[in-house]
């Protein structure tokens, strides 16, 4: 029955998986294509680069020369684009079992068979996992992909290591979007909490890193602990940011099935 | 042996709106049995607890004996649910919905098509692009589609034209027929007049009544319409259980509770030359129960509601 559920949620799962599949091929393949040029000419896009205030540089990750493959990637996609993808694909999947699928009526019916919340829920996590994985790989795999065809040297290995950051990252907001629909059983509450919670920290993250007396609002952040610049360019991994990451999503998975069995699904 | 389903006091709020108060009632193994009230009674909240979806705030449920929270999973293999409003994914055809759904409760793959035929329902049409009553006939394929000894549906037959209603009713009778039990929640009343063996009926989260739909339609309320040669006297039909509704003179309106055999004597004294004696349907017993308090919302104004008889209208 679990895995006749999970079937059926990545079916339903395909237009939106395929649709941000295809945003972030196209801009990751896009810039990568470019990054050659950003390599000939790094010394004047450097000089050009400090005319712009050093807050937006610290908004998009940019710590250092974009001529670095890591600094490059977190600018353009890292920092930028995969948090809005990995947020419209987390909220969409984390808020459908429990929340939208209530709203509409459609969870009584597979939950008044033999199948269990549990895993009812269950198999929609588990398609969130899937789901997710599958487009933080193809967010790397398409930047690594142009980068070879225009001999850019991206290393292949970290590169998909820094997949994987994504992928937490991603699971983070999964999980923690997943508890607060099963709370609240609305989607656009569940929604708009998340949203909100990603941009706190977001701008909480830009402040941390332009006041030094306010750095340590930057722990507090996800966004602390999802730069891949390090991983990419030094092999050097953020386990903690990693363990974060993994707990935050196992907790939240963790929390919302134990609340799941045990809630009225009101209609 | 066990109930089928078992009310006992259940009870459940929503904050401080009522949802069902104290709810009694026992639906025997076998039988059909309709459970009515308009929108707002607390239809959908008790077949809601009975699913296990939500918690009694008081009181308790038993469907075959299994608490339908706790054993939610037991339950449900013991039963089939149709909801008043089923969410269907729209993207979906009728063969994937209900071959997803017939999956989880065991079924082979398209052992609803012979159902779908009987119904004239299209599986291959996208269920967004169905109409209402189709999207309904979905519905009453995936309850009728298994075997469960339990029929739990909610208002199941919205939607459907006249035809596919009496298919639905000839379901539901094969359903009794094969021992089966049926748990229809409904404001049809004449559906739930030709389908069921009992009828409790559900106002403002309270059961007004339960009683089996003969004892409730012969509960010894007659409508009597006379056109008599001359005008009666006044006293004419002043005597116990009967009651005058309308008189021009000649033509008397009048409805009997009880006996009839003293209004008969006295008609016997009479210079009758037309006499109609109706029994009440479902639908006027149902208005009765709800006298004046949803006259104005069911769009029926309580002069018109059928027989009027005020001792037992609001208990």
């Amino acid at each position: 029955m679990t895995a006749l559920t999970f079937r059926l949620e990545l079916r339903r799962s395909r237009i939106l998986a395929v649709g941000l599949a295809v945003v972030v091929l196209v801009y990751g393949g896009l810039i990568a294509a470019v990054y050659p040029i950003l390599l000939t000419n790094t010394a004047m896009i450097q000089d050009y680069m400090k005319l712009f205030p050093k807050e937006l540089m610290a908004a998009f990750g940019m710590s250092g020369s974009l001529a670095d493959p890591g600094i490059f990637f977190t600018t353009y996609i890292g920092s930028f684009l995969w948090p809005v993808v990995a947020a419209i694909g987390a909220i969409a999947l984390a808020t459908r079992p429990a929340a939208a699928d209530a709203e509409r009526g459609w969870s009584d019916l597979p939950l008044g068979t033999p199948l269990t919340r549990g895993r009812y829920l269950g198999a929609a996590i588990l398609c969130q996992v899937v789901v997710l994985a599958a487009l933080a790989f193809v967010t790397v795999a398409g930047v690594l992909a142009v980068g070879t065809l225009v001999g850019a040297g991206f290393d292949p290995a970290r590169f998909l290591a820094a997949g994987v950051v994504l992928w937490l990252f991603a699971c983070a907001m999964a999980g923690v979007t997943s508890v607060v629909a099963v709370i609240t059983l609305s989607r656009g509450v569940a929604a708009s909490v998340t949203a909100g919670i990603l941009i706190a920290m977001y701008l909480l993250n830009i402040v941390a890193q332009v006041q030094p007396d306010f750095a340590w609002l930057g722990d507090l952040t996800a966004f602390r602990y999802a730069g891949v610049g390090a991983l990419i360019d030094r092999g050097a991994a953020d386990w903690v940011g990693m363990g974060v990451f993994t707990v935050v999503a196992v907790v939240g998975w963790a929390a919302s099935l134990f609340l799941f069995r045990r809630r009225d699904l009101l209609p | 042996m066990p109930e089928a389903i078992e009310l006992r006091g259940l009870t459940r709020w929503y904050g401080k709106r009522r949802g069902v108060i104290e709810l009694e009632a026992d639906v025997h193994e076998g039988e059909v049995f309709g459970f009515l009230g308009p929108n707002g009674a607390g239809k959908t909240t008790t077949i809601r607890m009975l699913l296990g979806l939500i918690r009694p705030s008081g009181g308790s449920a038993r469907i075959l004996g299994m608490d339908p929270w706790a054993q939610a999973p037991a339950v449900h293999r013991q039963l089939a649910h149709l909801g008043s409003d089923p969410g269907y994914l729209g993207d979906l055809d009728a063969t994937s919905l209900l071959d997803y759904l017939g999956a989880l409760r065991g079924l082979q793959k398209g052992a609803w098509r012979s159902l779908a035929e009987r119904l004239e329902l299209d599986p291959t049409v996208p269920v967004k692009k169905l109409s209402r009553g189709n999207r309904q006939k979905v519905g009453v394929v995936s309850v009728f589609m298994g075997r469960e000894p339990l029929l739990v549906m909610d208002e199941p037959s919205t939607g459907l034209d006249p035809l596919m209603q009496r298919e639905f009713l000839a379901l539901v009778a094969e359903a009794r027929t094969d021992g089966r039990t049926v748990f229809l929640s409904s404001h049809n009343l004449p559906e739930v007049e030709r389908a069921c063996d009992r009828v409790a009926i559900i106002r403002e989260g309270r059961l007004v009544k339960t009683a089996t739909v003969a004892a409730l339609v012969g509960d010894h309320t007659r409508s009597v319409n006379l056109v008599l040669g001359r005008p009666a006297p006044d006293a004419a039909f002043a005597m116990p259980g009967v009651t005058v509704l309308s008189s021009t003179g000649q033509d008397v309106h009048v409805m009997v509770r009880g006996d009839v055999n003293p209004l008969l004597r006295r008609l016997g004294e009479l210079d009758v030359r037309d006499i109609a004696i109706s029994t009440p349907d479902v639908e006027d017993l149902f208005f009765r129960y709800y006298e004046g308090t949803v006259a104005g919302s069911e769009g029926r104004p309580a002069a018109a509601a059928g027989p009027v008889i005020g001792g037992e209208a609001a208990r």
